[in-house]
Order: C-alpha cells, then structure tokens, then sequence
C-alpha cells in the first residue's frame, strides 16, 4: 500500500525554520575555542557518548525530522570536505532561521527573504576577501620552515629507532629508555637527516634525533621600502595572487604606520573584488610556525604535530622531489589508556599488533623485508566486489575419500605455498584475514597486519613498487615490494600493561612521506575527541596552503561583515526605489517595489546571524559573562570600525597583529598581554556561511512535507495527524 | 488438492469526478503542483517518513514519481503529465496545472462532456493556429548567433527551480555552461542527417557550483592509485587507440547459466575455468593491439592485472549511462561475449589523458570528432545537486528543442494572458457558422471560451505566491504585478515596474486593470515589428516546442478525464 501524506509547513511560524532553530541550539556550546564536551547518554542501553564536535554531536543524536536529516546532511557535506566549520554552519543556521522567523511575523515575503539575505551575502563573501592575509611563499622549501627557538627544550617528537644488530633480542633493552630523556640541543639536530633510514648507528644521538631544525628562527620583519604613496588602489578582476614582483612594501595611513612600528610587514598587492580605498592591502603571513599555531584555535598539541609532520614530510619531499605536505600520507594511530604525553609523530606506520605477531617482528628487523600489499580479505570464501555467487552448482564426488573440511586446509596451503615461493616477509591486508592462515604465516615468519586503510596501501603502492592484489594468486613479482623495514617503536617505556598486551611496530619503506600521528589520551572516551582535533588541525593547515590565505581569526571577518551590511542597509536607506528589479531575474516583477520598504529589515536578520556568532562566541571564551555585555562590546567595536574610513584597514590592524588571546583562545576584544595570533580558513569559512544560508532558505521556501510510504496507520494515529492531509 | 475461491465482483463506479473523495484528492494535488510554480514557487519535502533521504524539490518529474497517486483519476492525469514531461522536460507543472484548471472550470458550468470536449478542442486549435502563424506576438525567433537569447532561455528553466539553491551569479555560470555543452555536441558538418551528439554529466557532489566546468569528451572517474599507473598506453598510432567495450560483466562469476542446476565433478572448479576463458580474451585483446579496455561492469582482478602488464588500461565499473555515448564517439559495438570477437566491435579514440580535478581523478577519453562532452556538475549537498541536475537536463534539451524549431515564448505569466486576451477577442469575432458546424449555441461556446481563458489566467496567477496583485495591459496582454496591501488611491503605472517577460516597462503610457476582472475584448497587437527582438530586458523565455505541447496535453487530458463516466476496478 502506497500512500501519501501531506502537511502544510507554511505558516506565519514556520515550522520547519522552527525546528531548524532549535536543532541548532544544542550545538552553541561547541562554538569558539572553549568549548563544553557534551554526554549523550541512551537511556535504553545506558550508553553514553562524549562529543565534542558538531558532527559527533549529530551522529549520535536521532534526527529523523526532514529537517533534521537536512540539517545533518548539510552538515556531513561540510564535514567532509573541509573538516572545520561545522559549529560555524550549525551555529549560523540556527541564528539566521530564527532571524528570518521574525521577518516572517513582520510580513516580509518570502521571495524578498531569498533575494535579499543571498544577495547581501553574496556581497559580504566578496568584500571580506579584502581582509585575506597572503601565505604564499611561505611554503617553498624546509628553510621556509623554520621552528621556535624554544624547540629545542621540548619533548623530541620524531624518533628513529634503528636498533643496531647487535641487540636485537633488544626490545626490552635499557638503551631504549633514553629517548625520552636525551636532551636535544639545536646543534645536535640540525640537518643531518634525522629520519633517514640510512642513519643506521648506534649513536644514541642520531637515534632519537627530533625532527630537522633550521636555525632561520623566526623571521622578523621590518618595514622597508618606498614610503610615500599613501594608497594602492586595486586592479579589479586581477589575480588574487601576488607575485613577487608586483609587490611593494609601504607604509601608509595612521593605522599602517602603526603596525609598521611593531615590526611587521605590509604588502600592497593587486586584489580581487575591489573594495573601497586602502582596504586593498593585505598582510602576509611570513612565518609558518606562527601561521600553524594561529591555525590551532586553542589545540596547540594537535597542531604541534601537524606541524612536525610537515617538518618531516617536507625533510623527505627534499630528496625524493615529490610535493609538500601531503594529507593523504598521514595515519593516526590512538593508543587509550597511555599518557597524553606519549602523543608523538613518527615516519612511517605505527600499529599494534599482538604479542605473537611482535614475536615475528622481532625476528624481522634490521632487514630489508619484501611486502605484499592485498585490497581486499584474506580468506577462502572472498571474492571480489561485483562477483555473484553461483547458486545452482552442485559438487558431485565419485570417490568417498575426500572430506569436505580438507578443503580448508588445502587452500591454506596453497596460499602459504605462494607467500614462500615470492619470499614475501610482510603483508598489509585490507580487509580480514583467515585465522588458520595467520597462525600458518606466524609459524613461517610472515607478518601480516590487518585492517589497513586503503590510503596506507597506497602510500605503500606508490613508493615500495608493490601492485596491491585481490588475490593472493594474482601474486607475482612484479606485485612484491622492496626495500621495507619493520621495527618496535618506544616499547621500552610503555609498559605491556598500558597497551593491554599489544606491541607497538613501525613499518617503514625508502622514500616514502607516510606519517603516523601516534595519539594518546588516559581518558578512553576522548580518544575519539583528540583524533578529531588532530584531523581538524591537519585539514585547517592543508587548506590555509592550498587556499594560499587565510582570515585573521576571532571575529574579524563576523565584524567586517556587520560593518559591511551596515553600509548596504544605508544604501537601501539611501536609494529608496530605485533598485531595479533586473538585480533578480528570478523575483517576482513587484519585487522592485517591496524592496524599497523590506531590504533594510531583512538585511539586519542577515547581520543578526554574525551579531548572535559573535557574542556567543565572546560569552563562551568566558570572557563576558552575558551576552548583553558581549553585545555592548560589539556595538562599540562596530561604531569604531564604521567611524573610521576604511573598515578592512582598521580591522586588519587591529585583529592581524593585535596582541591578544591568552590561553583561552581568541578574545578580539580585549586586550591581553600574550602574543597570539588567530587565523580561519578562507573556503572553510566561507562555505559554512553559505551553506548554512542556503539550508535556512531551503526550509525558508519549503511549505510541505510530502511522506510517502507504508505509515499511512501510524501517522494518523500521531499527535499531530490533524496536520497531514491524506489522499 | 486445491482451493478455488469464489472471484470478486468487479468495482463498478460511475461519474467517478463527482464524488468526494475524488475531488478532495484532485484539488490536494492540484494544490501541491500550483504552489510549487515558477521561480518563487514553494519547495517540497519528499521523503518516506521513516528516515529516508529527503528530496527538497519543485520539479514536475521529480513531484508526480514521488506522489505515487493510487486513485485512477489521478493516474489518468499525472501519467499523461509523465509522458510529455518525458518527451520535453520542461513545461510539466504547465500542463497539469493548466489541465486541474480547466477540469475545475468546465466542471462548474455542467454542460454534457462531449459538448465541452468539442467546443475546447476548436478553443486549442485557435491557439495553436495562433502560436504557430506569423502574426504571433508572444513568440520570437530565437537567434543562435548571439548567446543572449540563449542564455535566457536556459536561465528560464534554470531559475524556475529554486531548489536548485543557485545565485544569479551562479545561475548565470551554469547557463552558460549548458549552452557550452550543448554546443559541443552539435556537429560541424551538417550533412543530410544530422545528429545531436551527448552530454553526459559527472556528479561531483559536495563542491561550489562555480567548480563546475565542461569537457568535450568523455571523463570517467578513477581510483587515483591507477591514475599514477596509466601511462605507457599501447598506442595504433600516434593519433589512434584502439578500445574495446564490454557490456556483459567480466568478472568470472559464471552468472549466465540460467535455470536448473549444474553438476560439478569434485576437483573441477567452475570458477578457474571461467578465469581461464577471461585470460584467453585478455591475450586476445593484446593480440588485437587493443589499448583501452572499458567495461560497463566488473573486470576479474587477475583480468585487470594481466591486462595491465601488458600497457591496456582497464576501466570497469563505468555504468549503462556513458556506454551509449561511449559507443557512438568510438565507433565501437559493445561486446556481449567473451569468445570469438571480431575485429570490428573495436573503436577508435584519438586520446587518452589524465585529469584531476576538484580533487578526482579522472579518464579523459578523447575521440576523434567531439560530440559527446562531460559536464562536471558541482553543487553543495545531495538534494541540490539533484534539482540542478534535472535543471541542466531540462535546459539542454530545452536549447535541442529550440534548435529544430528556433521559437520561444515569451516567459513570465505573458504568454497565458495574451493568449487569454487572443482567445477572448477571436470568440467575439466568431462567425455564427461556427457555432454551427460544433453544432452547440453561442452561448454555450461563450461559457466553454470563458472557462478556458478563465484557466489560461489562472496559470498565469499560479506564478505568484505571496499575495501579489496580477494586472494586465489593455494593448499587449501581458502580465503585469504589484505587490499586496496597495493603497486604493495609487495608480496602477506607479506600482508597476516591468511585465512578467520584461519587454515592457511602466515607461509605456498602458492602461492596466485586474487580469481575472471581466473586461471588453481587444486585439492584444504584437510589441515590435522585428519578430527577431533582442530586448536585453528579457526577463524570460519559455520552450516554444514545449509548451505548444503541453497546452495540448492539458486540453485533451483535461478533456477525457471529463468524459469518463465509469471506472471499473477489479477487487481480485
């Protein structure tokens, strides 16, 4: 039975906007640097989850409402492609439905909602672009990449522990213990290359050095150059990128010269979307380590490793000529249970393996190993995808001798037979792996490591020449790699207990830039939360190098933005009716007429949604204990920054280079005495906002829930019946 | 032993419109597709209740497949509105709203059906007379030498579906990319048969409209693992590669045994022989000097790996989609068998590149003369991704439409009222002969003449949503708006701005009054003598095919939906 239900969402309170509103406000504490872990808890199975993100937040939250699932769609959209911006959208969406709610009860129509919030976001997206700080040329080689002079007192991070031939029965070996507590000094790890496989020696030095040090230190810059033209005007339309040789270095304005004094430096160049007057100059991040922690947004552990993986993927790109930071070639590794100051990065692939599988290993390291790399499961009853069973075959025997169950046996033999004929040592397998054949492989020295991920066995793929295979009877030498090691990695200090038994090993190949983030939480239930964070560090930093900008960070872009609606709600003022209605091709002809009296309301429920982010985001950072205060705050930044000429230089000085933030995160508003810098993404932030509008105008234009299927019987006997229309 | 059971009576109802059930149901429906007209129609939710994937849409093919109607009535109605939707694309909400209108209408004014049915067809083929003659003032040629006409027309259909979530900027951009696309696939030379090539689209979901772009060609998307170990390709020459195209799946499960059951010796297993089969045509291919194997299903891995140690590419997995393109830019037959191929089920491609793009690998097959092109659709999440792409389906058929007969309607609501406003004139003009020949009164062609201008309006009201005033012009017949809660005292010239198609602004001195107000017939005359106009105005175009079609559908549906006085229904 096929029936259809039908209910009238369109109200003067829309339903739809309502629940998108409320949805949003289970996740307005995840906003900003501080944020409150929330526990859900099943009360069927009394089991309780830990989120601390948007997206684990809705993953674990029954979103069966049509809202609800496009909410949670949109949000999974986001998630996937940049990782970052999820509070962002899920804030703002809930911030702009209730916003468009009150144009609603104050009779805007609808199609002037549409046009008018799309339009004036359209505007703020281009205009914003003026605030963009270039970080281009920051990433061009390992000297770009320079490290804190405070680097060397920390906690090596990258470790090689070659373990010399002599002691090889040496996981338990005294020596090993050293890591943690050889100091490394500048001098000692300069360039030699710490991760080099070829650094095989005994030197306790070369064997747990950090990760390579350049000892550029960190830049300063000081404004030089020509100082005399007061302004660059843009050229519209042109390149957003600046090359070197249209750059000049200026100083001009009040506000310029002021930063100048505090030993930055400005770079004028060409820029996109034409803003008014001097707000065409952008700043450019010159300094890597400062860009990545300005990316961190509070999680400096996570970015810390990010950044050492960058060091010792850009270390390896250096020989092998391949391209910089790869996101691809990173894994994490989560060890429960261990002190978070195990947290560490190291080239390679760290897994765990059990207590026989170490058994193995021990007997293979030190030696160049041949691997095999299988994309699938490893056992009899696999077949690839798209293989139908054949149903209709029956297996007759003339014989009685033969039992079924040899079969079994003989298929693992057959497959040993194979692994010994190609003198394969190591195996990643995708999938799962045949009991009996791991015990087999044990026995013969063949160390098999499963589940993999598939970015793992390409990373293998690429470097050590192996072909991954379905089956192991696809396997001839052209599929077998080289050139592999295996090795414990830090066994001596984490005791057996802490790892539940399990061994650490790292699997290492020549050339390759695969990285494993080794993270560690005592608490177990926010394993879960500092995988993500690292995740999101390395995505932020991934798309600050791609984007090749970034935003000052703590509210500047929001305050840019109210500044910027504030102007196009006194054009409107000012124009009255002289829009023409061409702007929107797809309105309705009295569209003209009706802007005139609506576009300045409707342009302030656009400003809402950045006013509601920024105070939220003030109150949150703890800083402010009411929103009225925070807002009080706002209003009068706002007056400041539209008091004075050129909205972008002013917020540029003082967001850019503003000392601000102490540990608690980005506070634009007031001042502290710690020097910390917030970036955002550009695409990131930018898609957030817009996907959060488009979700809200989605719903905005929505007026029915058309449900089809068997509920006819459930739904008519639902509370709410008296809503839906049958037919 | 079985059981028979006595067959129930058949279901016999007779004057099936006039029952309740029907009507409510009819006047739901009819509700639904009304509210989700024109650009600033009203969205919908589709989805099944129990946590499916929900469908924000406005689309007539997307609405009447999801509504699942179950009353026969209905189904009458929305089957004929799937077939022209089918047939054209666009104007589907046209046709069935136009088609609920008119059944309301003509129910009010209780004639016998057969006198309706007659007076209405001669009422249609006045209009299509008119559309089709020279003297038309709602329709323009469309000129394919400048993009801007174009670009309106498929900016019409693109706009008209707000879920689409697109902004001018982006509406613009995508328009212009389905002209790109459709001009691809035009062939250079035109010989005595003349074929349109194919535009296949790529999702890429998740990503910024403006990531969107066009190839000519064919892009295949592929895991980036054998991106990197494409190349050396076995090349015939150095401008030909040979490709073979399989449409039978590969992948050595021996599926095709059919019925019954097959008896196995212990010892002999099926499946290597199979893979032994799939080798021997894998030496074949090499032998043959094939460079490119693409298989609409799964290829066997050992397949996969024997052929790439001997430089063949292998792509599987492709989908029915591209292997019709695929076989037409390549000249290949697809294959069935994997024995005994001849030579000539081979094709030819001129290249084969790689290309990443928004971070997906893909193959791009290049043949030697470009008819088929891959339009890589981006858009930010599922279901406007899935709006846009009907969009882009529509508006490229829309541009092939227009192509074998170069006319568009005049967009926006003006077309129904100026057609409206032809109708009203010509019946008073009518000559009493006639009346005569369809054999009824004057004044039953009057009642039958007015419900069906009366309905042509209403369409042209259906476009507006949000209480807005719809006028007319007493010397072109087009539509014309105002926003609701006007003052009583303001004139009508103040109030409007321009029509519902943009030819015309408030500049002209008009006279303007209520559309669905009685008024005295009047020749509504044509704007312009150049029938070419390129006003830059234009607001919007509709498919002059489509529409002409869909004016039909919705009087003859209309019209035997009336006339149906029994339905029959077997209870068995």
């Amino acid at each position: 039975l096929v029936v259809m239900a039908f209910r009238n969402v369109n109200r003067r309170r829309h339903v739809g906007l309502q629940q998108l509103s409320s949805l949003a406000s289970i996740g307005r504490t995840l906003l900003g640097p501080l944020k409150s872990y929330k526990f859900i808890v099943n009360e069927s199975t009394n089991e309780s989850v830990l989120a601390c993100s948007v997206v684990r937040l809705l993953e674990s939250l029954d979103l069966t409402s049509a809202v609800g699932q496009l909410l949670n769609e949109t949000i999974q959209a986001q998630s996937k492609e940049y990782k970052t911006g999820t509070a962002t959208l899920l804030f703002l969406a809930g911030a702009w439905s209730s916003a468009v709610l009150e144009c609603l009860q104050q009779n805007v129509p609808v199609p002037v909602i549409v046009s008018v919030m799309s339009e004036g976001l359209n505007s703020c997206s281009e205009r914003v672009k003026c605030l963009q700080v270039s970080v281009h040329d920051l990433y061009e080689g390992p000297d770009s990449v320079p490290i804190q002079s405070n680097f060397s007192s920390a906690r090596p991070q990258i470790f090689e522990n070659k373990t010399p031939s002599a002691g090889s029965n040496s996981f338990l070996n005294p020596f090993m213990h050293f890591h943690k507590d050889v100091p490394v000094t500048e001098e000692e790890c300069v360039p030699e290359g710490p991760c080099s496989h070829e650094a095989n020696t005994c030197d306790l030095h070369n064997r747990c050095l950090s990760s390579p040090t350049y000892t550029t230190g960190r830049q300063m810059h000081s404004a030089v150059g020509p100082v005399g033209d007061k302004t660059m005007l843009s050229i519209p339309g042109s390149s957003s990128i600046t090359s070197s040789c249209n750059k000049k270095r200026l100083t001009h304005s009040r506000h310029f010269n002021a930063v100048g004094k505090k030993g930055s430096l400005l770079h004028v160049g060409s820029f996109q979307g034409n803003p008014i007057g001097p707000s065409t100059h952008h700043y450019e991040c010159k300094d890597f380590g400062q860009l990545a922690m300005a990316l961190s947004h509070g999680n400096k552990a996570s970015m810390k490793l990010v950044q050492d993986i960058v060091r010792c993927q850009q270390w390896k790109t250096n020989r092998t000529g391949l391209s910089q930071f790869n996101i691809e070639e990173i894994v994490t590794c989560c060890l429960p249970g261990v002190p978070e100051s195990y947290s560490c990065i190291c080239p390679g692939y760290v897994t765990s393996v059990s207590p026989e599988k170490a058994a193995v290993t021990k007997q293979l390291q030190g030696r160049l190993l041949q691997m095999l790399l299988i994309d699938g499961d490893l056992t009899e009853k696999y077949r690839h995808l798209g293989f139908n069973r054949p149903t209709n075959v029956k297996t007759v025997s003339e014989s009685l001798g033969v039992q079924e169950s040899s079969s079994g046996c003989s298929w693992t033999s057959r497959m040993l037979d194979i692994l010994m004929q190609s003198e394969v040592n190591l195996i990643l397998v995708k999938g799962n792996v045949c009991e009996h054949l791991m015990e087999r492989c044990i026995l013969n020295n063949i160390l098999i490591i499963n589940p993999v991920t598939q970015n793992v066995l390409y990373a293998f793929a690429r470097v050590t020449g192996a072909k991954p295979v379905t089956y192991l009877t696809q396997v001839n030498s052209q599929c077998v790699g080289g050139g592999v090691g295996v090795d414990f990695w830090r066994t001596g200090e984490l005791s057996t207990e802490e790892l539940e038994s399990r061994m650490l090993i790292s699997i290492k190949a020549e050339g390759s830039t695969l990285v494993t983030a080794v993270l560690s939480s005592t608490v177990i239930s926010k394993m879960q939360v500092i995988d993500d964070q690292f995740w999101t560090c390395a995505y932020r930093l991934q798309h600050a190098l791609t984007d090749g900008k970034v935003f000052p960070g703590g509210g500047a872009v929001e305050l840019f933005c109210l500044s910027h609606v504030q102007k196009l709600i006194d054009q409107a003022l000012n124009q009255g009716n002289k829009n023409s209605a061409g702007e929107f091709h797809s309105a309705p002809c009295w569209m003209a007429e009706s802007l005139a009296e609506f576009k300045p309301l409707v342009l302030k429920a656009l400003a809402s949604g950045w006013h509601k982010y920024l105070s939220t985001v003030l109150c949150n950072s703890a800083n402010y204990t009411s929103e009225f205060e925070a807002s009080i705050s706002i209003k009068q930044h706002l007056k400041k920054v539209t008091g004075c000429g050129s909205p972008s230089a002013y917020i540029l000085q003082e967001f850019n280079l503003r000392e601000v933030v102490g540990k608690v995160g980005p506070d634009p508003l007031t001042k502290c005495m710690e020097f910390v810098q917030v970036y955002d993404n550009v695409t990131a932030k930018l898609e957030a906002w817009r996907r959060a509008l488009d979700l809200v105008l989605l719903v905005l234009q929505t007026d029915s829930e058309i449900i089809t299927g068997p509920k006819r019987n459930e739904l008519l006997s639902s509370p709410v019946s008296s809503e839906f229309i049958f037919i | 032993m079985s059981r028979i059971e006595a067959k129930k009576p058949s279901l016999c109802t007779s004057a099936p419109l006039t029952k309740d059930t029907v009507s409510h149901s009819m006047s739901v429906l009819s509700g639904i597709l009304k509210s989700c007209y024109g650009p600033t129609g009203r969205l919908k939710q589709l989805h099944n209740g129990m946590g499916g994937y929900v469908r924000t849409t406005s689309q007539s093919s997307t609405l009447l497949s999801g509504l699942s109607a179950t009353h026969p009535i209905l189904k009458v109605l929305t089957a004929s509105v799937q077939n022209h939707v089918s047939r054209f694309s666009d104007c589907g909400l046209f046709a069935a709203i136009l088609c609920c209108n008119l059944l309301e209408n003509f129910q009010r004014i209780k004639l016998l059906p057969c006198t309706v049915a007659k007076i209405s067809r001669h009422l249609l083929s006045l209009c299509t007379d008119y559309l089709k003659s020279e003297a038309c003032a709602c329709r323009i040629l469309v000129d394919f030498n400048s993009i801007e006409t174009l670009l309106c027309l498929v900016r019409s259909v693109l706009t008209s579906k707000p879920a689409c979530m697109l902004n001018k900027t982006e509406a613009d951009y995508i328009g212009i990319l389905v002209i790109k696309a459709f001009l691809l696939t035009v062939p250079n030379n035109v010989e005595t048969n003349v074929a349109l090539g194919k535009c296949i689209i790529v999702p890429v979901k998740n990503k910024r409209v403006m990531d969107s772009t066009v190839f000519p060609g064919l892009l295949i998307e592929i895991p980036e693992l054998q991106m990197a170990r494409t190349f050396p390709i076995r090349r015939v020459s150095s401008s030909s590669i040979k490709i073979a195209l399989f449409c039978i799946s590969l992948s050595g499960d021996h599926s095709s045994t059919g019925e019954g059951t097959v008896v196995v010796h212990h010892g002999v297993s099926l499946e290597l022989a199979e893979l032994d089969q799939l080798l021997n045509l894998g030496k074949q291919l090499v032998n043959d000097q094939v460079g490119l194997v693409v298989c609409q299903k799964v290829i066997h891995p050992s397949l996969k790996q024997y052929l790439k140690e001997h430089h063949i590419i292998a792509v599987d997995r492709v989908g029915l989609s591209v292997m019709e393109p695929l076989s037409q830019m390549t000249g290949s037959k697809p294959i069935a068998a994997i024995y005994s191929l001849s030579p000539s089920c081979y094709g030819i491609l001129k290249d084969l590149r790689t290309e990443n793009f928004v971070s997906k690998h893909f193959l791009h097959l290049i043949p030697n003369d470009t008819l088929v092109c891959s339009l890589i659709l981006c858009n930010r999440n599922e279901t406007a991704w899935d709006e846009l792409k009907v969009a882009c389906q529509t508006a490229e058929h829309v541009l092939q439409l227009t192509v074998k007969q170069p006319l568009a309607l005049l967009g926006g609501g003006c077309t129904e009222t100026h057609l409206a406003s032809y109708v009203k004139y010509e019946v008073f003009n009518l000559p009493t002969s006639t009346f005569e020949s369809l054999d009824c009164s004057q004044a039953q062609y009057q009642l039958v003449a007015d419900a069906f201008c009366h309905s042509l309006e209403s369409i042209a009201c259906c476009l507006e949503h949000d209480n807005g005033e719809i006028l007319t012009d007493a010397v072109y017949g087009h539509f014309w708006s105002i926003p609701s809660g006007f003052p009583s005292d303001a004139t009508w010239s103040d109030l409007v701005s321009k029509c519902g198609c943009g030819m015309h602004s408030n500049q002209q001195k008009l006279k303007w009054m209520v559309l669905r107000n009685q008024h005295s017939p009047f020749t509504p005359q044509s704007c312009c003598k150049d029938p070419c106009v390129k006003s830059p105005d234009l607001r919007a175009l509709d498919c002059f095919v489509a529409k002409f079609s869909g004016l039909q559908v919705a009087v003859e549906t209309a019209n035997l939906i009336l006339d149906l006085s029994y339905i029959i229904e077997d209870q068995n």
